[in-house]
C-alpha cells in the first residue's frame, strides 16, 4: 500500500516537513509499506534492488533497541537526512579495536533479533501517536480529539489535585512498565521509573509491587538467596556438560545478548539438553533436547519427585549442604527453627513424607505431572551425576498461583547437587547477572515514595470492591506508619512505557474498574490498546528520537550510546519532559511556584520542555564519569563512548553468581548467610495478613495443588489447559502492529493432533476458546508438538472484542486468571478453557488493518 | 511503486534476447550460502533483516526459513531449511525471462534481476524450483535475492548473514564450502555439508550453489 507523501508530511513536525519536500523532488512517492524512500531515483536505476542508497552513502549511527525483552541488542541506525532508511546491527566494526567480522567468544556481537530489526516498522507505524489526545467517546472506543500539548498538560494537572485533594494520597496508581525501559535516563519502570518519582513527589501515589513476568521468581531468589542477581552472565552456558531447560525457550525469549549462542558452543562441546515443558520448542529441536512433557502448573510436583530420588539414592552433594544450606535436612536446621510458628519442618523429611506419611517419591510426582517415574529418576540421576549441570528454571512454571513454589523446589536441586556458584552450574531463578550502572537521573531520597503498594494484579478487584477490601485481597505492603493497612481509594491511572491494561489477567474485569476512572493517563509512542481506555493520550517520542544510554538487559556486559538519531515524530516530547513540565504546572497551581518542577529535574528548568538536549547531555554524561569511570575502571571518554557507540567490558572470568560465596565463604544476603531452603523470613510469620503475602506459604518449597490445572476440579468442565508464553514475533503487545512480523507467526492456538481430531479441528480452522471469564476466536495450529490436553497461545495480541465480548484478535488474558498468589505471582497459567470451531469471526488484526490505531486521526469530533 | 517503463528500451531488449542463445555464464568463482538446519533457532531475524534492507512490504519474502516438523507425540523433531535465492550455477529463471532483464555475474556468480527491464510477466517464478522469485504487485516487477551485491562490492557480508544470532547462516565460494574447506561458523567442528535435503527440488535441475547441514531426518537417503 503506497501512503500518499501530503498526508504523511502533514504528520510530520515543520523540519521534517521541509526536509521531506526537498527529498521527495526526486523520488515523488513512498515506498511500499509507508517506509520511506528518499533515493534519487536516476541512480536507482542501475540496479534492480538499489531503490534505496548504498550503506556507505547513508549517515551511520549506533543505537540500540529499547522494548522489554529479555536482551538488548545494537541496531545501526542508516539515515538519509532526518529518515531512518534502514537498520542493521553489530557487525564488530564499532566498539574499541573493533574491524568489520570481529566476533569473539569473550566480545561476541549483539546481533539484532526479528523484532529489533523490524522497528521502522513501528517508528513508522500507522499507530504512532504523534499529538496530544483527549478521549471524546466512551473507554474503549477510540474516539479521541487532537489538543495542544498546552490543554492537555493543564487538564490533567489540574485533574490531578482535584483528585488528590478529594481521595487522598492513594488515590493515583502508578502502572509505569518496562515498554520502553532500559535507557539510563528515560526510564519507565516499577521501582525505578520516572512516574514513580513523579507521582511520589506529588504525594498521590499506589504502587503495584509484582512484577508480571517473574514475580514468583523474584520472590523465591529474595527468600532462598537474598538477592535476584542469582544469573551467570551468558557466556557461562558455554561450560555446562549437561542444561535443563526448564520451561525455558531461548529461541524465542532470548534471555541475554548471545545465550543462545553460547548453549550452541556448549552443544559443539558436547554437552547434553533436556526441555522440560509442555511444547517441543523450536529451542529443543535446535539444541537436541531430550523433551519431557509435563502437565502445566506441575512443575514442583516433578521437581519433589527428582529431590527424593536424590536423596534416596544418596546422589546429594551432602558436604555442599552441610555448608551452605539452611533447612535442606535435619542437620541443617538451626535451633531457633524447633521454636518458630511456621520453621519446624526440613526439606529432605518433607520430601521422604516423615511429616505426613506421603513420600514425595517419582511415583507419586507421576500421577500428578504426567511425566513417567523412570523418566524422574532418569533425569534426576542425569542431574546428580553430570558435573557441572544447568538446571536454568525459567519463569513461566512460575506464572501460577504458588508459581514460587515451583521455582524454589528448583533452586533446592541446584543446591542439593552443588551447581551453586560453579562455572557451568546455574542458579537461576531471576537470571540478573552483571550488575550495570543503571540510573542516571536523579534517584534520591525523593525516588519511589509511596503511600500505598498493591499486588499488580489486584487492581480491578481493589477498585470494584472498594472499600469492602480486606488488606490481603490485594497484598498490601505493610508500612511503619499510619498508612499501614489502609486500603487504597484508586480514582486515576497513569500508563507510562506500559500496555498493562492489555497483559494483566482477566481483561474482562479490568474493563469494569477502569470505568470507575476519574482520569487515566497513558504515554506512549504507540496508540495501544490501552490507550484506547485512557482520557488523556501524550505522544512519547521514541528512543531513536530521545538521548539517552542503554543497559544490557539481565545478561550481557556492555552499555551502548542512543543519541537522539532523529528529531522527534510530530509532537512527541520525552516522558522526563512530559513529567517536568506536569510538575511546574502543578508548583505554579498549587502556591508553590517552581519548587516541583525543579527538585523534579534539578539540572533543568522549565524551558526543558522544548530544549532538552543539554540536560540530558549532562545527566548522561555525569552518569558515565561519576558511576561507570568512578565505579567500573572504565578509562574511556564520555566523548569518545559517543563517537564508537558501544563499550563491551571484557571480564577476567565468566561471571557467575555466587562465585563468592562458595570459592570464599562470603555469606548469602540471607538472614542467615546461607542457602535459604527454608527461609527465616517465613519460619517467624505469625500473622500472614499483615505481610504483604496475605496468606500461608510454607517455609520450605512444598507442591500445592494449583487451583486450576488438568486434574482439577474446574477441568471437568473447562478440560484444556491454556498457557500463554512470550511469543517471538512480539515483545508482550508491543511490534503486535509489525506487518513483518505477523507474517512470520500467526496469532493461533496450537493443539494436540489427537485432541484436535477428537474435535474435527484442522489446522486453519476458526476456533474459539472460553472459560466463565472470557473467550478469544483464533485459527488453529494442530501439531504434535504439544502435550495433549495443552493448548497453547501466545500472550500480546491487541484487545479487539466483538460486541458479544469475545476477543476476535486472540488476547489470552481475557481467560486467565487474576487470582492472589500470596507470594505475588501472576496467574497466567490459571486458564482451564474449553475449544471448540467456530463460526465467530477472527481479525488477525494486521492484514485487514483491523486493529489499526490510525482512526484515532482519521476523525475529528 | 510501478514506475515508468521505457517500452523502446524494452522492445530492443527483446530483439536482442530472441538473438541470443544462452549459455550459462561460468563464473570466476561462485558465490553460495551455507545453512545449519538444526542449530537454526528459527528466528527469522535474517528474513527481516533483508526485508528492511530491500524495502519490502509484507508478501514478497526474499528469504524464507522453512519450517519442517514431524513424527508422533512425544517422539518428535523439527528443523528449519533456510532459503533465498541459490544463485544456480543453471538457473532456470534466466533463459525464461523475455527481456533478459535476468543475468549472473561474472565475477561471483551472483544473479540479478535488472528491474529496469523487467515487465512482470512472472515466467521465473514458475520457473524456479526454490520459489525465489518474489512478485511484487505494487511495482508490477519480480525481484528476488541479488546477496546483497552492494555490501558484497563492499568487502562485507549480506544483510541475512550478518544478521544471524545463531551463527548458523554464511555466504563463502560454494566449492570451498561443499569440500569443508572454507572457515565458516555455521559448520560445528568436524561437520561436513550436503548440497541438498530431503523435500528440495533435485539439485541437478539447476545446480544450485547452496550447502546445507542437514538434520538426521532431513538426510537424503
Amino acid at each position: 500500500m503506497n501512503l500518499n507523501l501530503e498526508a504523511l508530511a502533514g504528520r510530520l513536525n515543520p523540519d521534517r516537513r521541509e526536509f521531506l519536500k526537498a527529498g521527495a523532488a526526486g523520488a515523488g512517492m513512498l515506498a511500499a509499506g509507508g517506509l520511506v524512500n528518499l533515493a534519487a531515483v536516476k541512480d536507482a536505476k542501475a540496479f534492480a534492488y538499489e531503490p534505496y542508497p548504498r550503506d556507505d552513502e547513508l549517515t551511520t549511527v549506533v543505537t540500540s533497541c529499547a522494548h522489554n525483552c529479555g536482551s538488548r541488542h545494537m541496531l545501526v541506525a542508516h539515515k538519509k537526512g532526518d529518515v531512518i532508511v534502514r537498520l542493521s546491527t553489530d557487525d564488530g566494526r564499532y566498539q574499541l579495536g573493533g574491524h568489520f567480522g570481529k566476533d569473539t567468544l569473550e566480545e561476541p556481537q549483539l546481533r539484532a533479533c526479528l523484532r529489533g530489526r523490524s522497528y521502522r516498522q513501528r517508528l513508522y507505524s500507522a499507530e504512532r501517536l504523534l499529538y496530544p489526545m483527549v478521549r471524546v467517546g466512551k473507554r474503549g472506543e477510540g474516539k479521541f480529539k487532537r489538543v495542544s500539548w498546552d490543554e492537555a498538560l493543564d487538564y490533567v494537572a489540574r485533574k490531578m489535585i482535584a483528585i488528590k485533594d478529594q481521595y487522598g494520597s492513594t488515590a493515583l496508581l502508578d502502572q509505569s512498565y518496562a515498554g520502553a525501559s532500559y535507557g539510563v535516563l528515560h526510564k519507565s519502570d516499577q521501582i525505578e521509573g520516572l512516574l514513580g518519582r513523579f507521582l511520589g513527589m506529588f504525594g498521590c501515589r499506589t504502587n503495584s509491587w509484582s512484577v508480571p513476568s517473574y514475580q514468583g521468581t523474584t520472590t523465591s531468589s529474595r527468600w532462598t538467596f537474598g538477592t535476584i542477581e542469582d544469573g551467570n552472565e551468558d557466556d557461562a552456558f558455554a561450560h555446562s556438560k549437561l542444561i535443563i531447560m526448564w520451561g525455558w525457550n531461548p529461541a524465542y525469549t532470548f534471555h541475554g545478548g548471545n545465550t543462545f549462542y553460547y548453549m550452541r558452543k556448549a552443544k559443539q562441546a558436547g554437552c547434553r539438553f533436556v526441555l522440560v515443558d509442555p511444547q517441543y520448542t523450536d529451542s529443543a529441536a535446535a539444541y537436541d533436547a531430550w523433551w519431557i512433557p509435563i502437565k502445566p502448573n506441575t512443575d514442583a510436583a516433578m521437581m519433589a519427585g527428582m529431590a527424593h530420588h536424590i536423596f534416596t539414592s544418596q546422589l546429594q552433594d551432602q558436604a555442599f549442604i552441610d555448608k551452605f544450606c539452611l533447612g535442606m535436612d535435619a542437620g541443617t536446621m538451626p535451633e531457633w527453627t524447633a521454636h518458630s510458628p511456621n520453621g519446624r519442618e526440613n526439606f529432605k523429611d518433607y520430601i521422604l513424607g516423615t511429616y505426613d506419611g506421603v513420600p514425595k517419591s517419582p511415583e507419586w510426582a507421576a500421577d500428578i505431572c504426567g511425566v513417567q517415574a523412570e523418566d524422574i529418576k532418569k533425569l534426576a540421576r542425569m542431574y546428580a551425576t553430570t558435573k557441572p549441570a544447568a538446571l536454568k528454571a525459567s519463569w513461566a512454571p512460575g506464572r501460577a498461583n504458588f508459581g514460587e513454589q515451583y521455582n524454589r523446589m528448583a533452586a533446592a536441586l541446584q543446591a542439593m547437587t552443588g551447581n551453586i556458584g560453579k562455572l557451568g552450574g546455574c542458579a537461576e531463578g531471576v537470571g540478573k547477572a552483571w550488575h550495570a550502572e543503571a540510573v542516571a537521573y536523579p534517584y534520591d531520597q525523593y525516588a519511589n515514595i509511596w503511600f500505598a503498594s498493591i499486588k499488580s494484579d489486584r487492581w480491578a478487584h481493589c477498585v470494584l470492591n472498594y472499600p469492602d477490601v480486606r488488606r490481603e485481597e490485594i497484598g498490601l505492603w505493610p508500612r511503619q506508619d499510619k498508612l499501614d493497612g489502609v486500603i487504597p481509594n484508586i480514582k486515576g491511572i497513569f500508563w507510562q512505557g506500559s500496555d498493562w491494561f492489555n497483559q494483566l489477567t482477566n481483561i474482562n474485569k479490568e474493563i469494569q474498574a477502569i470505568n470507575r476512572m476519574e482520569l487515566v493517563v497513558c504515554m506512549d509512542s504507540t496508540i495501544t490498546p490501552s490507550g484506547l481506555f485512557a482520557d488523556v493520550l501524550f505522544p512519547i517520542a521514541t528512543h531513536f528520537e530521545r538521548h539517552d544510554v542503554a543497559l544490557p538487559w539481565y545478561k550481557g556486559h556492555y552499555y551502548i550510546h542512543r543519541p537522539r538519531v532523529i528529531q522527534p515524530l510530530g509532537e512527541s516530547k520525552t516522558d522526563f519532559q512530559v513529567f517536568t513540565e506536569l510538575a511546574y504546572r502543578i508548583g505554579h497551581l498549587t502556591g508553590i511556584g517552581d519548587h516541583f518542577g525543579k527538585s523534579y529535574n534539578p539540572k533543568a528548568n522549565r524551558d526543558y520542555f522544548h530544549h532538552d538536549d543539554a540536560v540530558d547531555e549532562a545527566y548522561l554524561r555525569e552518569w558515565w564519569e561519576h558511576k561507570v569511570m568512578a565505579h567500573q575502571h572504565v578509562t574511556m571518554s564520555w566523548e569518545d563512548f559517543k563517537k564508537h557507540g558501544v563499550y563491551k567490558f571484557k571480564l577476567d572470568k565468566p561471571h557467575v553468581a555466587f562465585r563468592e560465596q562458595i570459592e570464599h565463604g562470603k555469606p548469602f544476603q540471607t538472614p542467615s548467610g546461607k542457602i535459604e531452603i527454608l527461609s527465616s523470613e517465613l519460619a517467624v510469620v505469625e500473622d500472614w495478613t499483615r505481610t504483604r503475602y496475605g496468606s500461608p506459604i510454607p517455609s520450605i518449597p512444598k507442591w500445592i495443588e494449583p487451583v486450576e490445572y488438568l486434574d482439577s476440579p474446574i477441568a471437568r468442565k473447562y478440560p484444556f489447559h491454556l498457557i500463554s508464553p512470550h511469543p517471538r514475533h512480539r515483545t508482550h503487545s508491543i511490534f503486535n502492529n509489525c506487518a513483518w512480523l505477523r507474517e512470520t507467526y500467526e496469532q493461533e492456538v496450537t493443539i494436540n493432533a489427537s485432541d484436535a481430531e477428537k474435535l474435527g479441528i484442522r489446522t486453519g480452522d476458526t476456533v474459539e476458546i472460553w472459560n466463565d471469564r472470557g473467550g478469544v476466536v483464533v485459527p488453529a495450529y494442530v501439531t504434535e508438538r504439544v502435550l495433549p490436553g495443552v493448548l497453547v497461545l501466545h500472550e500480546g495480541a491487541w484487545l479487539d472484542l466483538d460486541k458479544e465480548g469475545w476477543c476476535r484478535a486472540g488476547n489470552p488474558d481475557v481467560l486467565t486468571d487474576d487470582a492472589p498468589s500470596p507470594a505475588g505471582a501472576f496467574a497466567y497459567n490459571n486458564a482451564q478453557v474449553r475449544i471448540r470451531k467456530s463460526d465467530k469471526e477472527h481479525r488477525p488484526g494486521w492484514d485487514k488493518l483491523a486493529t489499526s490505531r490510525a482512526h484515532v486521526f482519521r476523525r475529528d469530533y | 511503486m510501478a514506475e515508468e517503463k521505457d517500452l523502446d528500451k524494452i522492445k530492443q531488449a527483446v530483439k536482442r534476447r530472441r538473438k541470443a542463445v544462452y549459455t550459462p555464464v561460468v563464473p570466476e568463482m561462485q558465490l553460495g550460502f551455507i545453512h545449519h538446519n538444526v542449530d537454526c533457532i528459527g528466528c527469522r531475524a535474517c528474513e527481516i533483516a533483508c526485508k528492511d534492507k530491500n524495502g519490502l512490504a509484507a508478501g514478497p519474502r526474499f528469504r524464507r526459513v522453512m519450517y519442517v516438523e514431524g513424527g508422533k507425540f512425544p517422539e518428535v523433531f523439527a528443523y528449519k531449511v533456510n532459503m533465498s535465492c541459490n544463485h544456480c550455477a543453471e538457473p532456470a529463471c534466466l533463459p525464461t525471462c523475455p527481456t533478459g532483464a535476468i543475468f549472473k555475474r561474472k565475477k561471483d556468480g551472483i544473479v540479478d534481476i535488472d528491474s529496469t527491464l523487467c515487465i512482470g510477466c512472472r515466467k521465473c517464478e514458475a520457473a524456479c524450483p526454490y520459489g525465489a522469485p518474489q512478485f511484487i504487485p505494487e511495482e508490477n516487477v519480480v525481484s528476488k535475492c541479488n546477496m546483497c551485491v552492494d555490501e558484497i562490492d563492499a568487502g562485507r557480508k549480506p544483510y541475512c548473514v550478518m544478521a544471524c544470532m545463531m551463527r548458523v547462516l554464511d555466504i563463502g565460494p560454494i566449492d570451498k564450502l561443499w569440500a569443508g574447506e572454507h572457515p565458516t561458523t555455521a559448520l560445528a567442528p568436524g561437520e561436513m555439508p550436503v548440497k541438498a535435503v530431503k523435500n528440495l527440488a533435485d539439485p541437478e535441475l539447476t545446480k544450485p550453489s547452496i550447502a546445507f547441514v542437514p538434520h538426521s531426518k532431513g538426510k537424503l537417503e
